[in-house]
């Protein structure tokens, strides 16, 4: 048995076990994922799709002034709360991570499990918080004070919405990196001298700066899309770019436009993780060319 | 040194207050709705006036016995292939390692970098111009097959880097069959990994919204029956159906860490 066939047949089995999965992902998402960017060239008529190879929709989303308002705000509110999400997230995966001791897996399942109630179960419970009759609300009338109007049916409602469903993701990714971390690294940049805030910065930030990325992926990501938040706790100026996508999908029919709109949605959003990685220093990130476990 | 040990201990503090506030932001609106879903008085419920109404009016909503039904079946035919998938593939590259580890961990996580509304819509055109079929079942367990591979494949690898293959080789020696190891030796080990990334999947996929939303037209899901009811305005049945999942969710995650607490599963074993 020779090291070059013995690593083949390592690569077979290998192979063998995760290519169904590898493909049943390939052909029901990258497939349908790549059938919408050739959509989004083409044009709908009466709900049909008509292959008329042309740029109209992106034109059309491009020099329409209410969608790239919509693009905006959604950019911006993304941004807001994927920061949001980072500030708070931070501290809090940190003492999981460090002093949790053997409740370590108890306190972070504790984060993560509301996330299972679904996100429309999730938002009505922050309606019944948040909204005019609201418990917020509702207390501060009962004992005399005015309601807050800028917590009910506004873009503050619906970040605090999003903040709720998705902070979760992002003390997990943070926490996960920081199970990987070791600790002692502090004492030894403590020991030499740096104060415990240069310590963070210059060394327990950059070596956790890859999982915190993956964090902020996962929080921009389902944020920019987001329908159903901005739809019951946006009020009526609340619509975000999600709920205008979404539309083309409802009772106008406009698919291709819908499709050209998704297209663009998703563009962004690599371009957004691009970026984020970008400022990931390899010499720094603790990266060692080599996956954990091996 | 006193100072730096003060201001550390000041530090941890405030750590503990932001955890606990993230606990009560998190869990103080599911709390508030179950307490809500057994009041008759739910726009100020104090004092209470108890009623089980809600949960009559939740059994009595238009389509809710179809909506359970379609749920519990996107749930269940979600979650089994998903779970074979991930498992198959962790066992795979964690075993076997091979240089297509990495680009094959990457390609499975994908799916968690692809939003629930964009999986929604593409796979609505694909099924409806591409594959000839929108509107069924099927199309919504696909479409939630390819999202939740992603959670179970998470879920799964994150218990399996704990295995010890030596195991699987030490029975080999003794003349076990790839099979018998994998009956004998390694599910034995692994199943409350295999149990967790199927009740996630699951869970996932029984409430789905956005992807099932797209893909069944007038097929009735539980979600998709709460969307419509809220549009119409706050539904109280909804607290109660909140409550009611709600429950399942910690019944299964309790039953689920009890079972690794006491030891009750032999989990990760080293066999050192």
């Amino acid at each position: 048995m020779t090291g070059k066939q013995f690593l083949h047949s390592k690569d077979l089995k290998a192979l063998a076990l995760s290519l169904p999965g590898a493909l049943f992902i390939i052909v029901f998402l990258f497939l349908p994922l790549a059938t919408i960017v050739i959509y989004s060239f083409w044009r709908t008529e009466s709900y049909t799709m008509i292959a008329d190879w042309n740029l109209n929709n992106y034109l059309t989303i491009l020099t329409t002034k209410t969608y790239l308002t919509f693009l905006f705000r959604s950019l911006t509110m993304s941004l807001a709360v994927s920061f949001i999400c980072l500030v708070y997230s931070w501290p809090v995966a940190y003492y999981i991570a460090k002093y949790g001791g053997r409740y370590r897996l108890i306190l972070t399942m504790l984060t993560a499990a509301p996330f299972f109630t679904g996100i429309l179960l999730r938002v009505t419970a922050m309606q019944q918080i948040l909204g005019p009759i609201g418990v917020v609300n509702m207390f501060l009338s009962n004992i005399g004070l005015k309601p807050l109007h800028f917590l009910m049916y506004s873009h503050y409602a619906t970040a605090v919405g999003l903040v709720y469903l998705w902070i979760p993701f992002m003390v997990l990714a943070i926490y996960l990196s920081l199970l990987t971390f070791d600790f002692k690294l502090l004492d030894a940049a403590m020991i030499n001298g740096a104060s415990p805030l240069r310590a963070f910065w210059e060394v327990t930030l950059p070596l956790n700066w890859i999982g915190t990325c993956i964090g902020l992926a996962l929080v921009f990501i389902p944020t920019f899309a987001a329908t159903i938040t901005p739809k019951f706790l946006g009020g009526v100026n609340g619509a975000l770019y999600g709920n205008i996508l979404a539309h083309q999908f409802g009772s106008t029919g406009t698919w291709a436009l819908g499709a050209a709109m998704g297209v663009l949605m998703f563009t962004i959003s690599l371009l957004f993780v691009f970026i984020v990685f970008k400022t990931v220093n390899l010499n720094r990130s603790g990266y060692t060319g080599k996956i954990a476990g091996e | 040194m006193a100072s730096i040990n003060h201001q550390a201990s000041a530090l941890k503090t405030g750590q503990v207050i932001l955890l606990v506030l993230l606990y009560i932001f998190l869990y103080f609106p599911l709390l508030f709705i179950t307490y809500d879903s057994f009041v008759h008085n739910i726009i100020w419920p104090f004092p209470p006036k108890w009623t089980l109404e809600w949960y009559q009016k939740l059994l009595g909503m238009s389509d809710f016995h179809a909506g359970l039904k379609n749920s519990f079946y996107i749930g269940l035919f979600t979650a089994i292939p998903a779970t074979l998938f991930s498992t198959a593939a962790v066992i795979g590259l964690l075993k076997y390692r091979t240089r297509w580890r990495g680009g094959m961990i990457l390609l499975y996580i994908s799916p968690l970098f692809v939003p629930g509304l964009l999986i929604g819509i593409s796979t609505l055109m694909f099924n409806a111009n591409v594959m000839g079929m929108s509107g069924k079942l099927i199309s919504a367990i696909i479409a939630n097959t390819t999202e939740d591979i992603a959670f179970s494949f998470l879920v799964i690898l994150a218990q399996l880097v704990r295995y010890d293959w030596r195991m699987d080789d030490a029975a080999m020696v003794f003349g076990a069959t790839p099979a018998q190891v994998f009956w004998e030796v390694t599910l034995p080990t692994i199943w409350p990994a295999i149990l967790g990334s199927f009740l996630v999947s699951f869970i996932l996929a029984f409430n789905n919204l956005e992807i099932s939303y797209y893909n069944l037209g007038a097929i009735p899901t539980l979600p998709t029956i709460a969307w419509g009811s809220l549009r119409h305005g706050i539904k109280p049945e909804l607290f109660a159906l909140a409550t009611v999942i709600n429950m399942l969710v910690f019944t299964a995650i309790a039953s689920l860490f009890f079972l690794i607490q006491t030891g009750m599963v032999r989990f990760g074993y080293r066999g050192e």
